[in-house]
């Protein structure tokens, strides 16, 4: 019964909260762009705007049909697994690989919704998030190993506990700061928004989404804001830590918000770099985060 | 050397084969010749003498002579400042003429416009397709001739659509355009792909073809010109508008009095500082880079309201006529003027600052979008575009107008011939603008701001005028006829030069990078196509309002 509460508390969290930090991010870039911007709730406008629109398909794949919603679907299973400030309702002993294996599986619907969609641009889009993939996901796979190896479990309240009592190791860190850059093109934000490059590929595989499935794509990449960045100080930075509960989900949330606010500036101030630029960028990151993950296995 | 001594080096070099020539114009050299020994003549004059290819004017010549048409190619020779115009006459029976494009590149689309409008053939042209004219257009029907009515609209036939290329073995094509984000204005780039590498390219281009010189010698007098004249672009208006009237002074010979022309540089660069903070922010846009955007079009705006009090509108600033300007600068108004050019200074060097040392800006600006000098020369590129590769032309220095020759003017060179290259030559241009407005300020002489024309413009004669806009040299090309209105005017923009080189830089780059390389030549295709087709179905010209457009666009659209 508890875990049914905490599992609809999450959903809840994270449908609700997450267009809010979107807007967070809109306001920063407002900010560094000496512009007011538009208001911090506009994303709930932008998608109740796109949930009314008419359904325009451009081909009658059944890929095409219904990867926005698989996405979407798959995005909300992360959050059962995501701690936010709290122990995640459905955490397991193999948290990790669940954890990847779906973020996997979002990211390939990507793929497959921009293929199937008929469009050149898709298609280079879609190509492009492949080689992206490939790149990225074994950051994340080594900074959570890292994690694990150091806590001696792949489940993540005991990841978070371990680092409560230990503090910040010296391999943690250069893991952490090789997980913030793959997070950076999980969420689409640049230096990283290669896939979607509005001006080059016209939006990528998402070109021929429209309405309700547009609206689905976009909170997806919302309720991944809020998942990364809560799960990036669950593992890495869990202090300050409270004994009672919701002060713990306030300090999360707060701390998202100042993650959410870096990742904005960081947007405002970097051109989109190419893929092949991207792709050996991310070699050289996943060259040091094995360097984490060594000096993890040594202790350090 | 100078005009006369050009006039006898050509002679003795080329003896009987000169008709006659002369310098009606100072600086401004006519030849004509027989069309066999158009290509033999031109090649010297681009090749050995080292001259630079400027337009190819074709004119309907049959009301004033018994040959038929004329065909002038116009060349300038850079360092002695001299234009020197080939002209061929060209009769009936026999309607075709050897094309330079072999030995001069350069000459491609303006052979090909003068085919297409004019009917003349351009023997041993390497690409013959059609240029200007729609793909509904029928065959045999050249709408430049003086026959053919300025609202003319012949029946669609789609049998002669240019072919366009076909990909080669193992690469896919996309199309980028006619609709593209970042392209403002409809082309089509047709991509050959392999990967994300291109290896092929072709353009069709002219979706905007407006009309205008045709309207400029049917329906409109001199003075009506320069207002169309200066809606032939949105952003170049004014350095259009000056480039026309310089030409029709010129032919006429009217004197422009000094306040006038240091009003006009003044108006001139306002339109070049603002149209480089403009493209700064679009090229920052394309990249991916917003906040480039935001800052530069902030910096920018000071110039608008500026512009707008001076001329009354933000853009169209419609000031030139021939003879001088409409409106003045008072005295009073040159402190502000100062201050906001000032602050427009510093602010854009703070983000020249910010530019040169962002690492991911410059990897993706450096090395791409490589436009090498030699191909910048044989395809008479323009502009920060030519700049950019190292070919010091700017039409302010080489034939100089309005007040330019009193002013103190720098070439802005760069050699990196990438798209970091042309940035660069552009951002510093700014920084030459605000000196050049505040030389002028200082230097204007008071007096008049039009020049008293007391007798008509004699008809037959030409003038020529290069004028050095944002995107490069605007060439402007009246014959002067009877009636108030000119016989031929031949407006050429200087994207018009520059998109001609745009399939060769693509070729080996990525996709990611070809709309960067692109908007690195600051193309201005509305420059380029200078017609628009009216849409007539009995013949009338219905202007429609912007309720009646909507209802039209939503009902053809409906479910």
């Amino acid at each position: 019964m508890k875990v049914l509460g905490l599992c609809i508390f999450n959903l809840v969290l994270v449908i609700i909260l997450s267009p809010l930090l979107e807007g967070i991010i809109r306001k920063t870039k407002a900010l560094v762009q000496s512009r007011i911007g538009p208001p911090i709730i506009q994303p709930y406008y932008d998608l109740l705007k796109l949930f009314g629109k008419e359904e325009i398909t451009s081909s009658d794949n059944i890929l095409f049909k219904y990867t926005p919603l698989i996405c979407f679907s798959v995005t909300l299973l992360l959050a059962l697994l995501t701690p936010f400030g709290i122990t995640a309702p459905l955490n397991i002993a193999g948290d990790t690989i669940v954890f990847i294996y779906l973020l996997t599986l979002g990211a390939v619907m990507i793929m497959m919704g921009g293929v199937s969609s008929e469009s050149p641009y898709a298609v280079v889009g879609s190509a492009r998030e492949m080689m992206m993939i490939l790149t990225v996901e074994p950051v994340i796979v080594i900074a959570l190993i890292t994690a694990g190896i150091k806590a001696g479990s792949l489940s993540f309240a005991d990841m978070t506990a371990w680092q409560i009592n230990h503090g910040l190791s010296f391999s943690m860190a250069i893991t952490g700061g090789a997980l913030f850059l793959a997070i950076l093109t999980q969420l689409a934000k640049l230096p990283f928004d290669i896939v979607e490059a509005e001006t080059e590929i016209m939006e990528g595989p998402f070109i021929e989404q429209s309405g309700p499935r547009l609206a689905l794509f976009k909170w997806s990449f919302y309720v991944k804001e809020l998942i990364f960045a809560s799960l990036f100080f669950s593992i890495f930075l869990p202090w300050p830590y409270f004994q009672f509960a919701p002060l713990n989900i306030i300090m999360n949330l707060i701390k998202v918000a100042v993650f959410i606010f870096i990742v904005g500036v960081v947007d405002s101030v970097n051109p989109r770099l190419r893929i092949d630029q991207s792709v050996k960028y991310f070699g050289l990151v996943i060259f040091f985060a094995f360097a984490g993950l060594a000096f993890a296995l040594v202790g350090a | 050397m100078n005009g006369k001594e050009f006039i006898k080096h050509i002679n003795s070099k080329f003896k009987r084969k000169i008709v006659k020539s002369e310098e009606q114009v100072k600086n401004q050299i006519n030849i004509w010749i027989n069309k066999k020994d158009v290509k033999e003549i031109c090649d010297y004059i681009f090749n050995i003498m080292k001259g630079r290819f400027v337009i190819t004017a074709g004119t309907d010549y049959r009301k004033k002579s018994e040959e038929e048409f004329l065909v002038s190619h116009v060349f300038s020779l850079t360092d002695d400042h001299l234009f020197v115009i080939v002209h061929n006459l060209i009769s009936e029976e026999g309607l075709e003429i050897d094309s330079i494009t072999p030995d001069i590149p350069a000459a491609g689309w303006a052979e090909r416009e003068v085919q297409d409008l004019l009917g003349i053939k351009m023997a041993g042209h390497p690409d013959p397709r059609r240029l200007i004219v729609a793909d509904d257009w029928p065959e045999g029907v050249y709408p430049f001739r003086k026959d053919f009515p300025h609202d003319g609209f012949p029946e669609s036939v789609f049998e002669y659509k240019p072919k366009m290329k076909e990909n080669p073995e193992g690469s896919v094509i996309i199309p980028l355009g006619p609709f593209f984000p970042t392209l403002e204005e409809p082309a089509y780039f047709r991509l050959f792909v392999e990967g994300e590498r291109i290896v092929g390219c072709d353009y069709r281009g002219f979706y905007n073809h407006k009309g205008i010189e045709k309207l400029g010698e049917s329906e409109l007098n001199y003075n009506q010109v320069p207002f169309l004249a200066e809606r032939i672009c949105g952003i170049c208006g004014t350095a259009h508008s000056t480039c026309y009237c310089q030409a029709v002074e010129e032919a006429a010979e009217i004197e422009v009095p000094p306040r006038a022309k240091f009003i006009r540089s003044i108006a001139g660069e306002f339109e070049r500082i603002h149209s480089h903070l403009l493209w700064l922010g679009i090229a920052g846009h394309i990249v991916g880079f917003d906040t480039i955007l935001m800052q530069a079009w902030r910096i920018r705006e000071p110039i608008m309201w500026l512009s707008e009090k001076f001329t009354g509108n933000r853009k169209t600033y419609g000031i030139n006529l021939v003879g001088g300007v409409r409106r003045d600068i008072p005295k009073e108004w040159h402190s502000e003027i100062i201050a906001i050019v000032d602050k427009i200074y510093k602010e854009t060097k703070a983000v020249l600052n910010a530019i040169a040392t962002d690492t991911p800006l410059l990897m993706r600006l450096e090395g791409v979008g490589i436009l090498t000098n030699e191909d910048a020369i044989s395809f008479s590129t323009l502009g920060p575009t030519a700049r950019g590769s190292g070919v010091a032309i700017d039409s302010r220095v080489d034939h100089p107008y309005a007040a330019y020759d009193m002013v103190q003017v720098n070439k802005v060179v760069e050699t990196g011939e990438d798209i970091l290259a042309r940035t660069l030559v552009r951002i510093k241009e700014v920084f030459e603008s605000v000196e050049i407005i505040k030389q002028c300020l200082r230097e204007m002489p008071d007096g008049p701001i039009m020049a008293k024309i007391d007798k008509p413009i004699p008809p037959g004669r030409i003038g020529v005028s290069s004028v050095e806009a944002q995107r490069g040299e605007a060439h402007h090309f009246v014959m002067t006829g009877e009636d108030n209105k000119p016989y031929r005017w031949k407006a050429r923009a200087p994207t018009y030069q520059n998109l001609q080189a745009v399939p060769g830089m693509i070729i080996n780059e990525t996709i990611a990078d070809v709309p960067i390389s692109i908007a690195s030549y600051d193309p201005c295709f509305s420059c380029t196509e200078r017609m628009e087709t009216v849409d007539v179905k009995t013949g009338k010209v219905k202007i429609y309002t912007k309720k009646e457009l909507e209802e039209l666009s939503r009902n053809k659209y409906k479910r």
